[in-house]
């Protein structure tokens, strides 16, 4: 690793009609370092990426690159110069092999013009190769893990000789050892002199993969530190300008009775005989790597995956699941892993989508009285404190971690008693994180139970009184608060 | 935005009404309008012309007005009514169907506009039903068409055969009684047996699909008679594809121009002359008789002629 | 990108604003009518017109709410045709005209529960299962009368179309009730409510308890037997049954929901924008007959519109987006 910059960000302003949201901002970026981009959700990260990457132009300010001062036109011109980025939404083609795709729109042409598809294969697989995959370059991309459809992506990005690394998010859909994969890849990157731009809100992965790391509040540029002379409480304080004294702030509640019991739950998408129980009060986390088959518990519980066998018993009462409705019945509420495609409705407004599991109870002569709508979803806005300029302002245009609050009142307006939690803080910044690990407890101290499905340990950890680790549709472990420790969950998860 | 769409409505409606034709909004000059089926038809091209060039010699205004498509009956009672709003002094008409044309006719009875139908006929039960009253018919006599037709091929078969035929979209007066013509004319000659009916809607494509059909079925028949002659090029180009060229002799009707080439070149040995722009013609001067308060017949027949290789040249 | 700053505007807001767009749009066509000719802004000239729109406009009344779950339906015209001839032969059979009006309306509602059947049960995309109901029913229809028109009714029930109430056509009082008994439905029942859910998307509203299948087959229900009513209609105008009605009428019908401000992809749309949209057809229609202008040219005219109206949504959109 070198000092010297081999991109300098000059009092870089972008305004939008009506907002600043970039306010003279300098980021340097030495050769072969792995930068992490820090901030809450709103304080500039993307944007200052996306004047990088050519998505936006820059209202003022210099961008030098190599010591040359450089206007990045468009993504096309920012990837001529060397900077590729890759985005949380894959820019893959599907049908695809990973080589097409690795060399999609630059193919090796044979003879007369047609594509070189043995040449297309062999630089791919050469490129695989040089971040150490062994992944076949004719796979389809389509039947790719999230993980190793990323690979390609990073792969692509070396392909074009990229000289800065531009990286969104990019393990908010992957499993603890996968991330360890894509460590390695950075790491490989590093060393081959790839400078790398790392955003995320993951406060553990910072200082494992991290060199430096530049926090922006507000459209400003707070500072730039050594990973290795700060720690995470000071990057916190500086992001969210407040002290969070702790993170995960759990409070204990007295386990009620009993609402929630399931046994031998067997379904044909991978459940494997799952049976627990759950307490009021009661927060039960559980862990395991993407594919064990956590998601497919949820679904089975909240009626959309059909059981093959088993009982689903709430409240004592043996209740037969077919559907969501009768699940929103029974007193289940499901706050999805992807909020976007399964939460919300997007072009519905925060009423609309509050409102939406309990139509029923608003409806007086198939008329929905939307006064009383208004009012109760006026008093969730208030209670959760959802920043929104209006009732009728769509979803789309709410910050992720008030999208989660959105998610959350619905289930509170159907008075759900037992809420599942899909991930619930993914892509959510650490001071809205907060936020719903406090509502959690809110929750639970009023004799909600629930089930947190989380890939974070942390959070698991952090939040949970209970832990139950799934591997290959099964329960493999019940861990109480207090003996679980990550390696513990970790060994379990991986059946080692 | 407001002054966006504005403006492109604006400009939109500038360019039509550009478009309005070669004469000015007519003055004093009393305005006529024809509706035909449709634009799309050389049938009904050469029906505008000679009612053009009528209007013309007469010093009249002449609209002319047709839906885009020609069994758009909805549309055709549309545009009677929006021209019953402009008060044109006299409606021509070639209805798109023989009884869903009335109600026009009573709303234009109403307005007190004096309607000529031209080509084809109402139904005669619907329009006393409705009290509807015309002031002419203007047409050829369809069936008398058919039965030329159908005597031609006989004898051309000379007597033995085996004959398909394209029909128009039923429910039409002018091709259903071309078929009954046809037919009837058939009855006198055994030897001729019509193997295969079927409808090509009017249209050249579909005219090439069914007959392309039919001799898949029958491919042993010697003659063809289409109800219109955009059927009968389709059939001539499906015979020309099946390399049957001169093997099965095509009878259309309207001896449209390119139709006539066909006759002269042998890929077709007759075709029937209605004559459209003679109609178009006449239904101007009749408008115009009417409107000078004169008498008109209750029917005029543009006559019938075959035509055929010996006779093109006159 | 940091949204916090400013207040964007609301749903509500944007949803009228948009209306209103259009609705400037109407006016500004009729102003311009007006200026070109005399014989556009007259009582009876704009009766005749609304007289005109009413059976596109309420066919688009289906339409918008199946666009609006994020479908579409291509068979309106032949379902049309379909119901129109079944209803002219059971009023040839004799039958009592409420009677007749109830099987049209229950031929329309059959039609387009089978293609709620075939895209919720059979999971078939709507542009395919619609397109396939769209010959069937054009078939049947031609089947059941061999082709020929069933014309000619009794004065009771001709007056569907002839008729007036306090000198307005009863057609128009027809798709005025419509659009009044539609807008209600929309915004303010359940079905309403699911619809606008299930085309926002389609998996969370599964997930929040919503039948998607029920409330989607219902909504291709609900366009059937709107179809039959506007069969009702036509066949009273032209006092004819006619096996081939209707072609064409899905294009127009989608125009006047595009034209009106409902999204294709879904979830956004409302019948008032729709009934605008189907007035704007109309009336370019008929400024275009009253000019004289010739038919090859109103098509290019009519395109033109259609387009323009489009982009300058979508422009809005981006723009409050």
């Amino acid at each position: 690793m070198t000092d010297a910059p081999v991109l300098e960000m000059h009092e870089i302003r972008k305004t939008f009609p009506g907002v600043v949201a970039l306010d003279g901002v300098d980021f340097q970026l030495r050769r072969g370092e792995v930068h992490i981009l820090l901030g809450e959700n709103g304080a500039g990260k993307s944007t200052l990426m996306k004047i990088l990457s050519g998505a936006y132009q820059k209202s003022a300010g210099r961008v030098t690159l190599d010591g040359a001062e450089v206007e990045i036109k468009n993504p096309a011109h920012a990837q001529a110069l060397g900077i590729s980025t890759i985005y949380q939404e894959f820019n893959l083609v599907p049908h695809l092999s990973i080589g097409e795709n690795i060399f999609l729109g630059r193919e090796p042409r044979g003879w007369p013009g047609f594509i070189d598809r043995r040449a297309v294969n062999r630089q791919a697989a050469e490129v695989l190769g040089r971040l150490g995959l062994k992944l076949d370059p004719r796979r389809p991309v389509r039947g790719l893990r999230v993980a190793e459809q990323q690979m390609v992506e990073v792969a692509k990005a070396l392909s074009l000789d990229a000289r800065v690394l531009i990286m969104d998010e990019p393990t908010a859909a992957l499993a603890e050892h996968e991330i360890k994969d894509l460590f390695a890849a950075i790491r490989g990157l590093k060393a081959k002199g790839v400078s790398v731009v790392y955003i995320s809100h993951r406060m553990e992965e910072l200082f494992e993969i991290g060199d430096r790391v530049t926090v922006l509040r507000d459209g400003r540029s707070v500072g730039t530190f050594d990973v290795a002379a700060t720690n995470k409480f000071e990057l916190i304080r500086l992001m969210v300008n407040r002290d969070l004294t702790e993170l995960f702030p759990k409070e204990r509640v007295e386990r009620g009775e009993e609402v929630l019991r399931v046994e031998n739950l067997t379904t044909r998408r991978g459940l494997d005989g799952v049976s627990f129980s759950l307490h009021q009060g009661e927060v039960l986390g559980i862990a395991g790597l993407l594919g064990a088959g956590r998601t497919e518990l949820a679904r089975a519980i909240f009626g959309l995956d059909k059981l093959e066998r088993g009982t689903v018993r709430i409240k004592g009462r043996e209740r037969r699941i077919g559907s969501p409705r009768a699940a929103i019945n029974s007193g289940l509420g499901f706050l999805t892993e992807d909020r976007k495609a399964q939460g919300l409705v997007l072009p519905l407004s925060v009423k609309d989508n509050l409102c939406l599991p309990s139509v029923d109870k608003f409806t007086t002569l198939g008329l929905v009285d939307s006064k009383r709508e208004r009012r109760a979803a006026d008093r969730y806005v208030k209670e959760l404190r959802i920043r929104t300029p209006g009732l009728d302002q769509k979803v789309v245009y709410l910050s992720g971690g008030n999208q989660q609050k959105v998610v959350l009142s619905k289930w509170l307006c159907s008075e759900a008693e037992v809420f599942i939690f899909d991930e619930p803080t993914r892509g959510v910044d650490v001071g809205a994180k907060a936020e719903i690990y406090q509502l959690m407890n809110r929750l639970a101290a009023s004799g909600v139970a629930i089930v947190m499905i989380s890939s974070e340990l942390p959070e698991i950890l952090g939040m949970s009184d209970r832990i139950l680790v799934m591997r290959a549709g099964r329960i493999a472990c019940e861990f109480s608060s207090e003996e679980a420790t990550q390696e513990k969950i970790l060994e379990c998860a991986l059946g080692e | 935005m407001k002054k966006g769409l504005v403006l492109l409505l604006l400009a939109a409606l500038w360019l039509g009404a550009c478009q309005r034709g070669a004469e000015p909004a007519g003055g004093g000059r009393q305005r006529i309008a024809l509706v035909m089926k449709t634009a799309n038809n050389p049938f009904f091209i050469e029906m505008q012309k000679g009612a053009e060039e009528a209007a013309k010699r007469l010093g009249v205004e002449l609209v002319v007005q047709a839906a885009e498509r020609e069994v758009d009956v909805e549309k055709q009672m549309q545009i009677v009514e929006n021209l019953i709003q402009t008060r044109v002094a006299a409606l021509c008409v070639t209805p798109s169907g023989s009884r869903e044309i009335v109600p026009a006719i009573d709303k234009a009875n109403r307005a007190n506009i004096p309607v000529v139908i031209v080509d084809t006929r109402v139904d005669a039960k619907a329009l006393s039903e409705s009290g509807g009253k015309i002031a002419t018919f203007i047409g050829s006599d369809n069936y008398e068409g058919g039965k030329v037709a159908g005597e031609f091929l006989a004898k051309h078969l000379n007597g033995k055969g085996k004959v398909a035929v394209l029909e128009g979209i039923p429910g039409h007066e002018t091709g259903d009684s071309r078929l009954r013509g046809f037919r009837d004319a058939l009855k006198a000659t055994p030897g001729v047996e019509i193997v295969a009916s079927q409808t090509a809607n009017w249209e050249r494509d579909q005219g090439f699909n069914v007959f392309q059909n039919i001799l898949q079925s029958h491919p042993d028949v010697s003659a063809v008679f289409a109800c219109s002659d955009l059927m009968a090029l389709g059939a001539v180009e499906a015979i020309a594809a099946a390399k049957k060229t001169g093997q099965i002799a095509v009878v259309g009707f309207d001896a449209l121009a390119e139709a006539r080439d066909a006759v002269r070149q042998g890929s077709m040995v007759g075709t029937v002359a209605q004559s459209p722009d003679r109609m178009g013609a006449l239904a101007v001067e009749n408008a115009v008789k009417l409107l000078k308060g004169e008498q008109v017949n209750a029917e005029f027949v543009v006559p019938i002629k075959l035509i055929t290789r010996e006779n093109l040249g006159q | 990108m940091r949204a916090r700053g400013i207040e964007l505007p609301s749903g509500f807001f944007s949803h009228y604003a948009r209306q209103l767009g259009t609705l400037s749009g109407l006016l500004g066509l009729c102003v311009v009518l007006w200026a070109l000719t005399p014989h556009f802004l007259t009582v009876s000239n704009l009766l005749n017109v609304a007289d005109q729109a009413a059976i596109i406009a309420i066919v688009a009344v289906g339409m918008t709410f199946v666009i609006i779950t994020g479908g579409i339906d291509l068979s309106v015209g032949s379902v049309l045709a379909f119901a129109g001839v079944v209803m002219a032969s059971a009023l040839h059979a004799g039958v009592p005209v409420p009677v007749a009006l109830a099987v049209a309306l229950g031929t329309g509602l059959f039609c387009g529960l089978v293609n709620g059947a075939l895209i919720t049960v059979g999971r078939l995309p709507p542009f395919i299962a619609t397109l396939g109901m769209m010959s069937v029913a054009r078939g049947t229809a031609l089947m059941f009368t061999e082709g020929r028109p069933v014309s000619g009714f009794s004065g009771g029930f001709r007056s569907l179309a002839t008729g007036e109430l306090l000198g307005v056509p009863v057609s128009v009082v027809i798709m005025v009730g419509v659009y009044a008994l539609a807008h209600v439905v929309l915004t303010r029942t359940k079905l309403g409510r699911y619809t606008y859910a299930i085309g926002g998307n389609e998996e969370a509203a599964l997930l929040s308890g919503v039948n998607v299948k029920f409330y989607k087959a219902s909504v291709y229900g609900l366009s059937g037997m709107l179809s039959g009513l506007a069969a009702v209609l036509l066949t009273a105008r032209l006092n004819s049954a006619q096996p081939i009605a209707g072609m064409m009428y899905e294009l127009d019908a989608i125009a006047a929901t595009v034209i009106g401000g409902t999204s294709l992809l879904g979830g956004e749309g409302t019948v008032l924008g729709t009934f605008i949209g189907a007035l704007i057809m109309a009336v370019l229609r008929n400024g275009l007959n009253l000019l004289g202008v010739p038919s090859f040219v109103q098509q290019v005219v009519i395109g033109s519109v259609i387009i323009a109206a489009v982009l300058i949504d979508m422009w809005l959109k981006r723009r409050s987006g």
